[in-house]
């Protein structure tokens, strides 16, 4: 009596298992590459205007901004205006943040600046963070200027 | 009436398990950083900013750089990495990073699970993973103060990876290279590095 009931359990679970994998099909690779919408709100957010002619004092505002958040900097090309910094989430130490800023030149007198964010190679949407590193670095620009 | 008997033998190598794996769970339970708390200034950063800058007066950003080049390979640290017009560094050295504090844990620990697992009659022994290796990293900014030139700001943060060894729980092995990662905030090595440096650009300003 005991082992046909533990036989139908076995059974069942394998049947369930076997359904599973017949239930979904395989997602269509033609959307992979294509730009959705979520992605042009994520670009948004990660990109803000600044005020600052000369991009070198932006590039060094970014790097002082990164440095005041803890970050240490991995990667700085000056003639791409690329910054590449990262951080452990302490006092997680076996978490690590990363972030890739961009500095580009938008018109004569403004500076364009991006910031990806990446948690443990996950990509951060959350627009609190963008919000917080761009208060950051405004307040690293006002030091700059002045 | 076998499986019985079997029940009431006292079970030390699982009670010792089951402990061991609520350490882990609560280990993992700890309070995870918010995200957004990453990216806001935390009360200690203007301290740490003090502890890691310095200002030196410099004939120009290139000698300040060769200095602090100079300095990081004096104290081991092969150069990695440089941008000249940002006035960038970084730099890193390998080192064991054995201390007799974990050792001796590890054997107390594995002399006390040996002796429970010899009277629980299973194998429960566990041989702790220890920090083996470690690499030291350096990353450096040295920025204009003034517009003069003369006046640089140098900014260093020191950091460590380090890597654990190999360990045995049971009869289960710890497979080696567990990773953590640490910021180095001891202000004394930033000081030594400071001392160094500014005997360093004093040196290269005299061209001695």
């Amino acid at each position: 009596m005991r082992v046909e009931l533990i036989r139908l359990v076995a059974l069942s679970i394998l049947f369930a298992l076997v359904s599973a994998g017949c239930a979904r099909p395989p997602p269509e690779p033609q959307e992979l590459l294509a730009p959705t919408e979520e992605q042009m709100k994520i670009r948004n957010l990660q990109t803000r205007t600044f005020d600052v002619a000369d991009r070198k004092v932006a590039m060094r505002a970014v790097i002082s901004a990164l440095q005041d958040l803890g970050f240490i900097i991995e990667r700085a090309n000056e003639p791409l205006g690329l910054v590449t910094a990262a951080r452990f989430a302490e006092p997680r130490y076996y978490d690590v943040v990363g972030v890739t800023v961009t500095v580009r030149s938008a018109n004569e007198s403004q500076t364009k600046i991006r910031a990806n964010a990446i948690y443990n190679n996950q990509p951060i949407t959350d627009p609190a963070v963008y919000r917080n590193f761009f208060a950051t670095l405004e307040r690293s620009l006002f030091i700059e200027r002045n | 009436m076998r499986v019985v008997e079997k029940r009431r033998r006292p079970r030390f190598g699982r009670f010792f398990v089951l402990l061991i794996l609520a350490s882990l769970c609560i280990g993992g339970c700890r309070a995870k950083t918010s995200r957004v708390k990453l990216f806001v200034l935390s009360p200690d950063s203007a301290a740490n900013k003090a502890m890691q800058t310095r200002q030196f007066e410099t004939p120009g950003s290139d000698e300040l750089l060769s200095a602090s080049a100079a300095v990081l390979q004096d104290l081991g640290f092969q150069i990695t990495e440089s941008t000249r017009d940002l006035g960038f560094l970084r730099a890193a050295k390998e080192r064991s990073a054995r201390e007799y504090d974990q050792e001796i844990g590890r054997g107390v620990l594995a002399f006390l699970t040996l002796v429970l697992s010899a009277l629980g009659g299973q194998n429960a022994t566990i041989w702790m993973p220890v920090d083996l290796h470690q690499q030291i990293n350096a990353s450096m900014i040295a920025q204009p103060v003034h517009d003069d030139g003369r006046h640089q700001e140098v900014r260093v943060v020191f950091y460590r990876l380090v890597w654990k060894g190999s360990g045995v729980s049971g009869n289960q092995t710890i497979l080696p290279g567990e990773q953590k990662m640490e910021m180095i905030r001891d202000a004394e090595i930033y000081q030594y590095f400071f001392s160094r440096l500014s005997k360093a650009v004093f040196l290269e300003a005299q061209k001695i």
